[in-house]
Order: C-alpha cells, then structure tokens, then sequence
C-alpha cells in the first residue's frame, strides 16, 4: 500500500477533483478486460456460458468483476481528504447489494419472473446490475445525494469522473431494456429465457457506454486543455 | 369577443375544436366502415334448412312443403325424401374418417409426380386401393382459415364462411346452419362420433354415443389416436349406427412437434393405412342385407405447412384430401384416380346426394361426378340438376335480380354462352344463360329418352353433364370468391380516409400543446422548449407498439408489451419525482431518508405502489398464447377451495367501498348528495355481497331467479346512482359569487375582472367533477365485481388502486408533467390492466358466461353488450377515471391563460382527456389497419391479426364510447354552473 499516494496522484493528476484521459482508459480496459477474460474461462475451463448455465455464469462475472470495479472505482473516491482508501471500498461493498435490491426491484416490476426456480437468476442479474451502475457511484461519491441526483435522476455528468460512471452506468440500464425485447417473440431459443438476453444487453450496453464515455471523455479532456492554454 | 380580441395568436377556439375533433371522428368512423365492409365480406346466407322444396324446380314457385314435413316421422321422411330425389343411393352406411392435417400430397402426389416413395410405402393398402381402382382421391381444396373447426363446418355445410361468422361463433358453440348431419339425423340416422371433440361441441346431443379426445395437449401423439382406435373393433361389428365419424389428432399433433418430416410422421401414416384397412376388410366382407352397403371416407380437414403449422391460405396448407373408399372407379389407371381436384365444400353435395338428403341451404360446393359414376345416366343427371337448383336458389338470394324466368335466355345457343365471357352481359344473365342452356338439353334427353337409341342417349347425356358441369362451377366459384374476396375500391379509400383522420387529431393536438404549452412557458420565462424524458417516451412507447404489431408473436404476446412499456413509463416518473428540487440545503442521504418520511414525497410512493400493482396484475393471468401453460395467480385461485375465491371477492369490494367512502369523506364540503351516494354504494355493496355469497358457487348458466333478481338490482342501483349523481352534482354544488370564497389560489386574483368570474366557478366545477368521477369509477368497478370471474375481483381492485395512486401523484403540483403525458399514461394503464384482466387477443378468452348474468329473457343485444362491458373493463374504467383526473388537476394551471371565457375554461378541461385518447386511438388504429392489409396473405390473418383486429375495433368503440362521457359530463357541468352563478349574480 505504499504506493497508494502514487497511484492516486497520477489518477488524478494536479487538480484533486478530476482525472485523466489516460487513467480513465485504463480504468475501462482493465474493466472490459475482466468482462472478456472472465467469459473466455468460463467457457473454456469451467464449460458453461450464459446460455447453457446462466446462474453459474453470472456468478462468476460478478464475483470476478466485482473487486476490479470496486478497487479501481474507489481510487477516484470524490472526497480523498476525508474518506480513506479503504472506507470508499467498504462503500462499494455496501452499495452490492444494496443496489442489487433496487436493480431486483426495478426487473421484476417491468416483467421478471418471481417464482422460486428463478430467484438464483434474477439475484444473480441484479448484482451483475448493481455492479455496472451503482457500485461505481458507490465508491466515488459514497452518500453524496446532490452528486447521487445529479447523476441518476439529471443525468448531467459534469466532470471526467461523472462521465466515466454515469454513461456506462446508463448504457447497461438501457442495454437490459433493449435486451427484454426479443423475450416474447416465439422462436423458442434457450436464449430468449429469463435473463439471458437480458445480461447480453446489458453487457452489451455497459461495454457501448464505456466506448461512447471514452469519446466524451477525450472531448472534456480537450476541451480543459483548450482552458488551461487560455 | 375576448377571446379573439385577447388572444389574437391563437386560432384555436373551443368551438372550432370541438368541430374538428367531430370532423376527424366521423371521418375515423366512415374508413372504418369501408375497411371493416371490404376486408370481412359478410355474404347473404339463407336461414333455414333445406325440406322438399330441394327436390323442386325453383322457377315454380310453390310452398307449402314446410308445414307437412313437421309431421313426418323420420322414416317416412326417409322415403319421401328416396322418392323425390328420384336417385336410387348406392350406400346405407357412412364412415367418415377425418385425418387431421392430413396433406393430400402425402397420398395422392402432387401434380403429376406420385407421392415420394417413403409415403407410398408407409400407406400401402390406401395405395393398393387407389391403384386396383376401388378408391377415387381428389385434391380438395381447403379455403382459409385453414384451422379445424371452420373447415369440419365448410365440409358438413359446403359453406365457406366468411371471418366474421367464424368471429361470432367463437368458443366452438353449437353450429345452427343448415348441414348434412343435421339432414342425416331428420330422416333418422343414429351416429357414433370418435376423436375429436369439436365436433361434440358444433353438434351437441346428435350423436348416440361419442368418445371425445381434447386437442389441447399437442405433445401427445399417441394416446389422441389410441383413444379412437380402441373402440373401433366394437363399432365395426356393431349395426346400431348409419354414420360413424373417426377424427383422429395424431397426424396434426406429428406436424406441429416436426413438422412434415417429422420422424413420427411415417409410422403415424402407417397406423393411419392400418386404420383404412381394417375398416375397409371389415365393411368389405359382410355384404348382407342387414349391415347395407358402408362408404368410407376418409378426408382431412387441412393441409400443413413444412413446418408442420396451418392457418394460412398456401397451397400446403389449403391441399386436402377427400377419399372415397368404397365407390368402384371406372377409371383405368392410378395416375388419373390421384390427379382430380375439388374444392372441400365439394364433399357436402356429393355425400347428401349419395344418401338420399336434400343439399344444405348455403352450399357453395359441387357435386364430385366420379362418385356417381355408377349410376344410370338419367339419375346421374338428376343428381346434377338438384345441385343446380339449390345453388340457383342460392345465387337468387344473393342477386335478387336473378329470375330466369323472365328472362328469354331460349335463343342462346352454346355458341353466344361460350362469348359471353367477351361481351359485357351482366352476371345475371350470364347464369341465366348457362343453367337454361342445361335444363333444357335435360328436359328435352328425357323426352326424347325413350325413343332413341341407347348409344346416341349416353353421347347426349354427356354434354348435357358438360353444360351442367359448366353452370355449377361457374356459379360456384363465384359464390366462393363472394365470400372471401377483398374489393380494393373499398379498402383503399378507407385506409386513406384513416390516415387523414390520424393526421387531424395529431395536428389538433399538436395545436393544443402549442397553444397551452406556450403560455405556460410565457408564464415560466423560459421560451425554449425543452423536451422532458417522460415525454419523449409517451412518444416512443407509441412507436415502438406501432412497430411490434408487425411481428405476429407481439401480437400474440401483446400484454408482455403493454405492461413493460407502461411499469418503464413509470420508473420515468419515478425518476422524474426524484428531480424535485430538495427543501433541505445541504442534500445527503440522511436528508434524503428525511424526505422520503416526510409527507410531502408521498408521490414516490404512490409510483411505486402503482407499480406493484401492475406488477400483480401481470401476475394474475399469464395470458397470450405460447405461454398459457405457465402457473399463475388465476390458476392457482381456481385450484383452491371457492371460499377462498369469494373471499377474495369480498376484501376486493369492501376495500373498493372503504376507499371510494374515505374519499368522500374527505371532500369539502359536505353536501346531501354525498350522503346519497354514501348511501347507494353501500347498497350496492351489500346486494353484491349477497349475490357473491349464495350464487357464485353455483355453476353458471344455472341463473335461477333469486339470482338474476338481485344482479338486475344491483343493475338498478348502479344505473340510478350514476344518473343521479351526474345530474344532480353540478346543482347541489356550493357556487361562489365574486371574492367571497378565499380560497388557496386566491392570492392569484389579480387580473381582469372576467377572468376573475371564470376563476370563482373552478372550485365548484372541480367539487362536481371530482363527485362524478369518483362515481363513476367506483360504479363501473362494482360493475365488474359482478360481471368478471370471481378470479378477476382482485385485479379489479387493484386496478382502482392504480387509478388512486395515479391520480395521487398527478394531483402534486411539484412533479407535474405534462397534461398529455398523464393522460397518455392512463390510457396505458387501461391497456396493460386489459390483459391484466385475463384478456388476449384470441377470441377464446371473451367471457361468455358473464354476459348472461341478470338477463332474464334471451336478448342478443343485452348480452353483447355486457359482454363488451366485461372485455372492455380496463380501458372503460381508465377513461372514465379521466372525469376524476380533470377535478384533480391544480386550478392554477387551468387559468393560466389570461382569457377567461367559459369556452376557454372548457377547452383547458376536457382538452387534453378527450384528445390524447381519440389520437392515440387513431394512431393505433390507423397503424394496425395498415399492417392487416400488408398482412392479408400472411400465415396467420385469420388466427392472429384479424382476432387481433376485432378487439382493435372494441376499444375504439369504447374510446369513442369514454370520451363522449367525459366531454358530456364536463360541458353539462361547467354549463349548469356557468347558469347558476349567472343567476346568483344577477
């Protein structure tokens, strides 16, 4: 832990507040990294995919993904004077399930299905849900209500750091109402059963949005130069 | 005069409005017609049932038949019927073996090629008979809906019916027209029924003994046959039967699992040959007097597609097989026995003919002439010349002009028949022409009979056979396209009338959010428009239903689309209630908790209340068509005990009477109608109660007096209480004159003295509205209590607690949306709570029992009324409540406007409950017209999107229905109190 100011200072770079291109790329490709390296093992040594073992599958891109996304989140905490390291990773841990609540909640009142041979699944979603969305949020601004608001009932991220936790965040929601869609039709896929297409679309989506922040993120970045120069 | 002089950028008066608005609905209305009357073409048919009169020339016009025929007893109908028909029948038995889904490719080949080896090795008796010449096979052509009952009905009644009577005839009653069993069991033939049940279900009480199998499970392909076959040994060597019909599922059931080449399909086609050939050995040997001669025949019903699915109108589904096992051929070889085509109505005629029985009414078939190929010449014809008249008579009903007996059709000789194709000679005419040209060769061969030579009568009853043949197909094939044909001069002109119609209520909706809107703004200080999400999305949920109606599977699976679009449209409020502005300063989450506890976030609350609801309600029934089999709510209800049910029943109303009454109790201020209506809910209530108790247990259609006594007062005091309430709330309200009333938004009053008069009235308008309202959505909601399932209670409560909750939140000034926006949403609401209710877009779900509850005489109009009033729940119930969300709106907002004429008033009112409805109607209506179009050759017409159409139909007749409601309540009140606060002023 020793090199925890360090790291810490070449995130954020001279102004406490914001980050730079470079690290939130990073931040993104480590992410994007567990999701693909995590898929590829499971279907390469543990034999199962989404489709075939849902459950399974989901645990595992949660468990995997979830220390990534909380330990390299918890690094752009908002307030690093006050909040240690390790209090915002505790946030981050909180905030699982607790958005995994609000994701279960969110599903099962636009359709999920609530029977017991499904609870594994749809508990499994959320927290795969709650890991794209809130947990980041979680980490970076703790119980912060105004930024909490600002991002999620706004949707106007202000700086690098809202737009590196608000557009994925986003792109996962509506990834996994796009991914809903092709559940009625009567093609009879194992697919299309609860929450396969559902995780694709917000798997889907989230990886959309981490592309689409790093284009908005260059955009900010270039644009704070542009200010600097002045 | 204020109105144009104040607002001089506005065109939009409430006058022009209302008539705009008038001009697009009648417009609506009138392309409707023309689609409805061009896409379901409903065919004249004669009622009745054919009698002695078949055996009549129809140009002699005489009757006075009907009355001797009640007389007769069977048998002496029997040979009266042998007598008249002058056609001695060849068969005493009929063993009808119905295959369902059977292609006639799979026996017969298809053109000139024989069917695949595979096939003719897996019916190797069938083939054998088709090839020694003791069988005859005709491709007979299925028309569309190409599903089993509408086409056992075309077999039976050579009738094909239009979709509308398919429609009407919906959850298999009981077939009335005109058809060969009927014909059979009047002159005395016991039959014996195996297989399916539909057809116990289209002749309840015909048949003697029966063994009905259900259709439903389409995994099982073995016991639906077994079920059949096991009792065949016994019924071969019984002799108590005339007609034995074997309706065997399997082969349905191997294509819907596989498809065509499916690997059960062989070995089911062989134990189907094994069938033909145990029937045939046995009705084969016992030549004797007492057993009679047995024709089998074994037919299918449809075809199947490669997939193994049915319904459409392509050549694999419509290609059917009609068999006539029994009737020696005279043709030489197999290739000419395989090759004949029919049409299936054809089998009707034929099979009447052959035994002795008067043609049904409607047919539209002909007979199949190789069947009689056995019989002399002059009986031959005979049997042509009764088909003649029965479709002349036939065409006579359908072209009142037709009298050839007027008509000097003598001097045609074939040479100008022949070109009448060429020339313009009306259709009358031209089957004037063909049928004289025939019965006068006939009359003139049998009076010349038995003068000439043998040889010379055969060459000459030939061509007699060809000009009958001539008018009878001709005829036939008119009649036939008659009756699904689609004439574009009508269905153009009504889509194009549609879509303008569309077109006006978006621009007048476009032109009230401009005018409101716009002030509003001026208001606001804030001139650029900027679009909120919930708005947006109203927007795209439309689109996207409009697309998803393409997709016969989203049509099918309708309520998965409704429900989800309407629980994300209110997540987005949700969202946008978390928006509000925060009372406290320094935001946190502590603060936030503070809030939520706090009462005024009590909309978030009621979101997600409403939410939870729906969610339940999706819950209740699983509904839609692939998924059916899935447990729910409803299901697991109708397993337990009826007390439970009932006393679901009862927490439902006596929490729609609690709620209904605490609201009352909390208006301001009290006046003698409230009690009244205090007074008759509970009246009602308990008359419900008492109607729940003693009578749900009982089955329906056991409606004894007691019962249909209570329903029908229970009718009485809802009716009562509406109409009172409507016309007595606007006089009874407390009228305000001038500034003596202080009210909340009193420190508003500050402009014209005008509008100042308008604003006095807004209290008392909205006192009255909000009694009518709540009238009747709590009066429509007892309704249902009565009318639905005992199951569909609690959905009915909940959604009344979706309508409270809703307008809670819609009543909050701090998260107001958009006017249309809320409006769009409970609309939405009503379609999701429609499925919710256990609706669908198959005709089957339509409760039938309800509509006879309280009815006592039959009454066809009564009933489809109530049975309306039970399909169309939901969205009635969410119109109405549109009467109670017009008094829950702000004040504040109403008078926005600087101009305060009553018109205006009215206009800001009832503008947007009336419009947002009538448009969205349109648009889906407009959109769904066009998509049944571009689909009218699809798989599935008649089985998804035309049911789907219908229910279209209900619920514009039920928008139109709600909206007038609400424009005539919210004009005679704002009018009678307009009066009366003129008259307290002078």
């Amino acid at each position: 832990m020793e090199k925890k100011p360090d790291t810490n200072q070449c995130i954020r770079g001279r102004h406490p507040n914001s980050v730079t291109v470079s690290a939130s790329f990073l931040l993104h490709l480590s992410s994007v990294l567990g999701v693909a390296i995590t898929y590829w093992v499971a279907q390469n040594f543990f034999f199962i995919n989404l489709i075939s073992n849902p459950t399974q599958t989901l645990i595992l891109l949660w468990v995997v993904q979830s220390p990534i996304l909380i330990l390299l989140f918890s690094l752009l905490r908002q307030d690093p004077q006050q909040c240690s390291y390790w209090k915002a990773v505790g946030r981050g841990i909180i905030g699982l399930p607790i958005g995994a609540l609000i994701m279960a909640f969110c599903g099962v009142m636009l359709g999920a299905p609530i029977g017991i041979q499904d609870l594994g699944k749809t508990v499994n979603w959320s927290l795969l849900m709650s890991l794209f969305t809130i947990v980041p949020t979680a980490c970076v601004f703790g119980s912060s209500c105004k930024d909490w608001l600002r991002i999620f009932a706004h949707t106007e991220p202000g700086g690098v750091i809202d737009i590196i936790i608000c557009v994925p965040s986003h792109g996962a929601l509506l990834g996994a109402w796009f991914g809903a869609w092709p559940m009625p039709l009567d093609w009879e896929r194992q697919w299309q059963e609860w929450p396969v297409c559902v995780s694709v679309g917000a798997v889907a989506g989230y990886l959309i949005g981490i592309v689409v922040s790093l284009g908005f993120v260059l955009v900010v970045g270039e644009r704070r130069e542009l200010v600097k120069e002045e | 005069m204020s109105s144009s002089s104040s607002s001089s950028s506005s065109s939009l008066t409430c006058g022009r409005l209302a008539i705009w608005t008038i001009i697009a609905v009648l417009l609506q209305i009138l392309g409707l017609l023309l689609f409805v009357l061009g896409f379901f073409p409903v065919k004249p048919a004669l009622s009745g049932v054919s009698g002695m009169e078949s055996y009549r020339d129809p140009m002699s016009s005489s009757r006075k038949d009907q009355e001797q025929i009640n007389h007769l007893s069977q048998n002496q109908l029997r040979s009266l019927y042998k007598d008249m028909s002058k056609i001695s029948p060849t068969f005493d038995r009929l063993i009808l073996m119905v295959v369902d889904g059977l292609p006639a490719e799979f026996v017969l080949g298809r053109g000139d090629r024989p069917p695949t080896k595979a096939m003719m090795e897996a019916m190797p008796y069938s083939q054998s008979l088709l090839s020694h010449g003791k069988a005859i096979g005709y491709h007979a052509k299925a028309a569309p809906p190409t599903v089993t009952m509408p086409r056992l009905k075309a077999m039976v009644s050579g009738a094909i019916g239009g979709f509308l009577d398919v429609a009407f005839n919906f959850n298999s009653q009981a077939f009335r027209d005109d058809n060969l069993l009927g014909q059979l069991y009047s002159i005395g033939w016991k039959m014996v029924m195996l297989g399916d049940e539909t057809w116990i279900k289209l002749f309840p009480g015909l048949f003697t003994r029966h063994d009905g199998v259900s259709s439903f499970y389409v995994k099982d392909t073995v016991e639906v046959d077994h079920n059949v076959s096991r009792h065949l040994g016994a019924e071969l060597t019984a002799t108590d039967w005339d007609l034995l019909i074997l309706h065997y599922l399997g082969l349905d059931h191997v294509g819907h699992i596989g498809g065509r080449s499916s690997i059960l399909m062989i070995p089911k086609l062989k134990e189907m040959d094994e069938v033909i050939k145990k029937i045939h050995m046995s009705s084969d040997l016992p030549q004797d007097s007492s057993n009679g001669r047995t024709l089998l025949m074994v037919v299918s019903d449809h075809g199947m597609t490669e997939n193994g699915n049915h319904g459409g109108s392509s050549y694999e589904e419509t290609d059917s097989l009609a068999l006539f096992i029994g009737i020696g051929s005279k043709l030489p070889d197999y290739a000419l026995a395989t090759r004949k085509t029919a049409s299936q109505v054809d089998i009707a005629p034929t099979l009447a003919l052959l035994f002795g029985v008067p043609i049904p009414k409607n047919n539209i078939g002909v007979l199949m002439s190789e069947a009689f190929d056995s019989l002399a010449d002059d009986q031959k014809l005979r049997a042509l010349e009764l088909n003649s008249w029965q479709l002349l008579r036939l065409l006579q009903a359908q072209l009142p002009a037709l009298s050839c007996s007027s008509y000097p059709c003598d001097d045609y000789d074939g040479a100008q028949c022949s070109g009448i194709n060429a020339c313009k000679v009306s259709i009358e005419q031209r089957f004037c022409c063909l049928f004289s040209k025939a019965t006068t060769l006939h009359s003139s061969w049998t009076s010349q009979k038995h003068r000439t030579s043998r040889s010379n009568n055969s060459e000459d009853a030939r061509s007699i056979v060809a000009a009958y043949n001539e008018f009878l197909r001709t005829s036939s094939e008119w009649l036939s396209r008659r009756a699904t044909d689609k004439p574009p001069e009508l269905l153009a002109p009504g889509i194009a009338s549609m879509a303008v119609s569309c077109a006006m209520f978006l621009f007048i909706l476009f032109c009230l959010c401009k005018e409101v809107y716009l002030k509003e703004n001026q208001g606001l200080l804030d001139c650029s428009y900027k679009w909120h999400l919930d708005e947006v999305y109203a927007l795209v949920v439309v689109v996207i239903f409009v697309f998803s109606m393409g997709s016969s599977s989203m049509v099918e699976e309708e309520q998965y689309i409704w429900h989800f679009l309407t629980s994300t449209l209110y997540l987005i409020f949700l969202r946008k209630s978390f928006q509000s502005p925060s009372p406290g300063a320094v935001p946190s989450m502590g603060n936030v908790i503070k809030r939520l506890k706090s009462s005024n976030h009590c909309p978030i609350y009621s979101i997600i209340f409403v939410l939870i609801c729906g969610r339940i309600l999706r819950g209740w029934h699983q509904g839609g068509v692939n998924w059916v089999h899935l447990p729910d709510i409803s299901k697991w209800l109708e397993q337990t005990d009826p007390p439970t049910i009932q006393s679901f029943q009862i927490v439902s109303l006596l929490l729609i009477i609690g709620m209904s009454s605490f609201n009352l109790y909390l208006l301001e201020p009290k006046r003698r109608i409230v009690l009244v209506i205090q007074v008759s809910l509970f009246l009602s209530g308990f008359l419900l109660v008492m109607h729940i108790m003693e009578f749900q247990g009982t089955v329906f259609g056991q409606s004894n007096y007691s019962s249909t006594l209570i329903a029908q007062s229970i009718y009485a005091t809802i009716i009562m209480t509406v109409i009172v309430t409507v016309l007595q709330a606007p006089w009874v309200t407390p009228v305000s004159v001038g500034d003596h009333q202080v009210n909340n938004e009193s420190h508003l009053v500050n402009s014209a003295s005008k509008d100042m008069e308008i604003r006095s009235l807004l209290p008392a308008v909205k006192y009255s509205l909000h009694l009518i309202g709540l009238t009747y959505t709590v009066c429509w909601c007892l309704l249902q209590l009565l009318l639905q399932q005992p199951v569909n209670a609690m959905p009915v409560l909940l959604l009344f607690f979706q309508i409270l909750g809703s307008m809670f939140y819609f009543s909050n000034n701090e998260t107001h949306s958009k006017h249309w926006v809320e409006v769009a949403a409970l609309y939405f609401l009503g379609m999701a709570g429609h499925f919710g209710l256990g609706n669908s877009n198959t005709l089957a779900t339509i409760d039938v029992a309800g509509a006879f509850i309280g009815i006592s005489s039959h009454s066809t109009l009564l009933s489809g009324v109530l049975m309306f009033i039970i399909t169309m729940a939901s969205p009635m119930l969410f119109l109405l409540s549109l009467v109670f969300y017009i008094s829950t709106k702000d004040a504040g907002y109403l008078l926005l406007s600087k101009n305060g004429d009553l018109g205006h008033l009215l206009q800001m009112m009832i503008g947007f409950p009336c419009l947002v409805p009538l448009a969205l109607n349109s648009v889906m209506l407009t959109a769904f017209t066009i998509v049944l179009f571009a689909m009218r050759n699809h798989l599935f017409v008649w089985s998804v999107f035309s049911p789907k159409y219908l229910y279209v139909l209900a619920t514009a007749v039920c928008v139109y229905v709600g909206v007038f409601i609400v424009a005539a309540t919210g004009i005679y009140s704002c009018l009678v109190i307009f009066l009366r606060e003129r008259t307290l002023r002078s």
